[in-house]
């Protein structure tokens, strides 16, 4: 038992370790990704704005609280599989699976890389919902762990996804993704709009838990967490996992 | 497994499946000992990289076994990385890193104290003359550099078995001296290494063992002097060619290759005193420029088990 804390402990500071590893790499690059992020999280609610016009408070709240789900979404579903995808193709994948690392530590590194980089984004995100919609939010104290649970199952997805598929494939798909997200999930509006059988196809796929556990985190007074929900994420969650550290151990 | 192998593999045998399937090992048996640079000779394609990749787990063998002292590392990878550190064949990109980072950080994620990683880095940079460039961003540092920070990130903390595939390539000679010299200290400090080059001149300067590989058999493994015999009764004739003059030989000259202006061929020892006659009057009469009588080196060993079209891939330093 004193091995398997040890060696837990061990793996907690590698995975420390790799993150600085990855941050210093793109050292250079970070402010202006955060600020890309920024302006993506501020983009999504100013330009639902523009489309919607001067929506009802439902509506308002909405859009307000979808913001957010789509920028931890995005992170874990797009930016990883793609830092995966480079990683792949210039060969440095490979070269750090020869390191005594736990195989999830690589999953839980990149995510904690751009978890961090998205972090000021999702924040002002919020803010500018609040403020172009006027709305009001009522946080539940498990918010943070709520956007935790629904960053690490995107993020494990999307490593799934980069580490079976083709790097091409998989960064073209990761493109597909960030539409569908944006446009063709119940985040930002809610799913009776969408055609029944997309209402269906939701039904069994994470993002419209997510978005829900994003959304009752954000006003938990106006919205709830149905429980049939947060089982489907959960179970993504465990599967995704699953799935991505089998693929990191996968053998050619 | 003989007592003080780090690493013994037996049988080993990969194929790559699809279209084009590749047989890549083909039953490899293959022995290091702590102490011991085992140098694994052969040209691309061989199955040097499948071989060095199935001991970290990151291919899986079809058949066969592989144990890093005593742990069975097909069964369990996991163990056989804490016990082997590797550089790859192709350069780690550090880019945003600067070497000195990029050597303490790898050796604190393979669990070494701060304090020591500092110290051993420092070291190795001094080392290996790394010092200029040890704070330089690594996007503006030459191949060069890049290969011998990768050389350090790997032994900064060393497994017990060392993997080096191609440590040489991009190095210039003063360095490379240095390099050599630091991996036989490795051996020395009682660490199996595995050698993997195409080096063959340099890499019989410093390894105890070698083992030479051809389409994923090894078909070779001998000390160096114990390869070498095989050839005792020859010697290598090289000559520097005059150019628009083909090359006349004598005719004990056997097994010649003719290089842009300069050739080689192997006389019987017998014959040594009739070829430099020869090859003075050659000289003399102005057909060519210039020749050298040796004794067989390793590397015409290796031409010689591995065929003549392996002639090009074999680097001459």
């Amino acid at each position: 038992m004193n091995g398997l804390t040890e060696r837990t402990v061990e793996g907690v500071h590698q995975t420390l370790l790799l993150a600085q590893w990855q941050l210093r790499r793109q050292a250079q690059f970070v402010p202006l990704m955060v600020v890309v992020q920024v302006f993506m999280a501020v983009a999504t609610v100013v330009g639902y704005g523009l489309l919607v016009g001067e929506p009802d408070p439902l509506t308002a709240l909405y859009l307000a609280t979808g913001a957010p789900t789509v920028t931890l979404v995005t992170v874990g579903l797009v930016m990883v599989p793609q830092m995966v995808g480079q990683s792949r193709m210039e060969g440095s994948l490979d070269w750090m699976r020869t390191l005594p690392v736990p195989r999830i530590a690589f999953l839980l590194s990149d995510l904690l890389v751009w978890t961090l980089i998205a972090l000021p984004g999702m924040a002002l995100g919020i803010v500018a919902g609040v403020l172009r919609f006027d709305v009001d939010l009522a946080l539940a104290p498990w918010f943070a762990p709520a956007t935790v649970l629904v960053s690490l199952t995107a993020a494990a997805v999307g490593y799934a996804m980069a580490t079976l598929l083709p790097p091409q494939l998989a960064m073209l798909l990761t493109q597909a993704l960030v539409f569908i997200v944006l446009l063709f999930s119940p985040v930002s509006y809610p799913a009776e709009r969408m055609p029944a059988w997309l209402q269906t196809a939701h039904e069994w796929l994470p993002i419209e838990p997510m978005a829900e556990l994003v959304r009752a985190g954000l006003a938990h007074e106006t919205f709830s967490m149905p429980a049939r929900s947060l089982v489907v994420l959960l179970a993504w969650a465990a599967a995704s996992l699953v799935g991505a550290a089998l693929a990191l151990r996968r053998r050619a | 497994m003989e007592p003080g192998d780090v690493l013994s593999v037996r049988g080993l045998r990969k194929r790559y499946r699809g279209r084009r399937g590749v047989q890549a090992n083909d039953g490899i048996d293959l022995d290091v000992a702590a102490g011991q640079v085992v140098g694994l000779l052969g040209h691309n394609g061989a199955g040097k990289t499948t071989l060095v990749h199935q001991v970290v787990g990151l291919v899986r063998p079809d058949a066969g076994t592989i144990s890093v002292t005593g742990v069975d590392a097909v069964a369990h990878p996991d163990q056989a990385r804490r016990l082997v550190s590797i550089q790859a064949q192709a350069n780690v990109p550090i880019s945003g890193l600067t070497p000195r980072r990029a050597i303490e950080l790898v050796g604190r994620i393979r669990g070494a104290e701060p304090a020591d990683v500092r110290r051993r880095t420092t070291d190795l940079l001094d080392a290996l003359d790394l010092g200029p460039w040890a704070d330089t961003p690594a996007e503006k540092v030459s191949g060069g550099v890049a290969r011998l920070t990768a050389f350090a990130m790997t032994v900064v903390r060393p497994g017990r078995l060392v993997v080096l595939d191609e440590p040489t390539n991009d190095v210039d000679p003063v360095r490379r001296r240095l390099l050599w010299q630091r991996i036989r200290g490795l051996a020395d400090a009682g660490h199996g290494v595995l050698l993997v080059t195409h080096n063959v001149r340099e890499a019989e300067r410093v390894v105890d063992h070698l083992a030479v590989l051809d389409r994923g058999v090894v078909i070779a493994a001998d000390t160096p002097a114990g390869l070498t015999s095989r050839l005792r009764g020859t010697l290598t004739l090289e000559v520097d060619t005059v150019p628009g003059e083909p090359v006349r030989w004598h005719p004990a000259a056997a097994d010649a290759v003719v290089g842009h202006l300069r050739a080689t061929a192997t006389v019987p020892t017998g014959a040594a005193a009739d070829v430099v006659r020869w090859a003075q009057a050659e000289v003399d009469d102005g057909r060519l420029e210039r020749y050298a009588l040796t004794p067989a080196s390793l590397e015409d060993v290796y031409v010689k088990l591995v065929g003549a079209d392996a002639e090009q891939e074999v680097q001459v330093a």
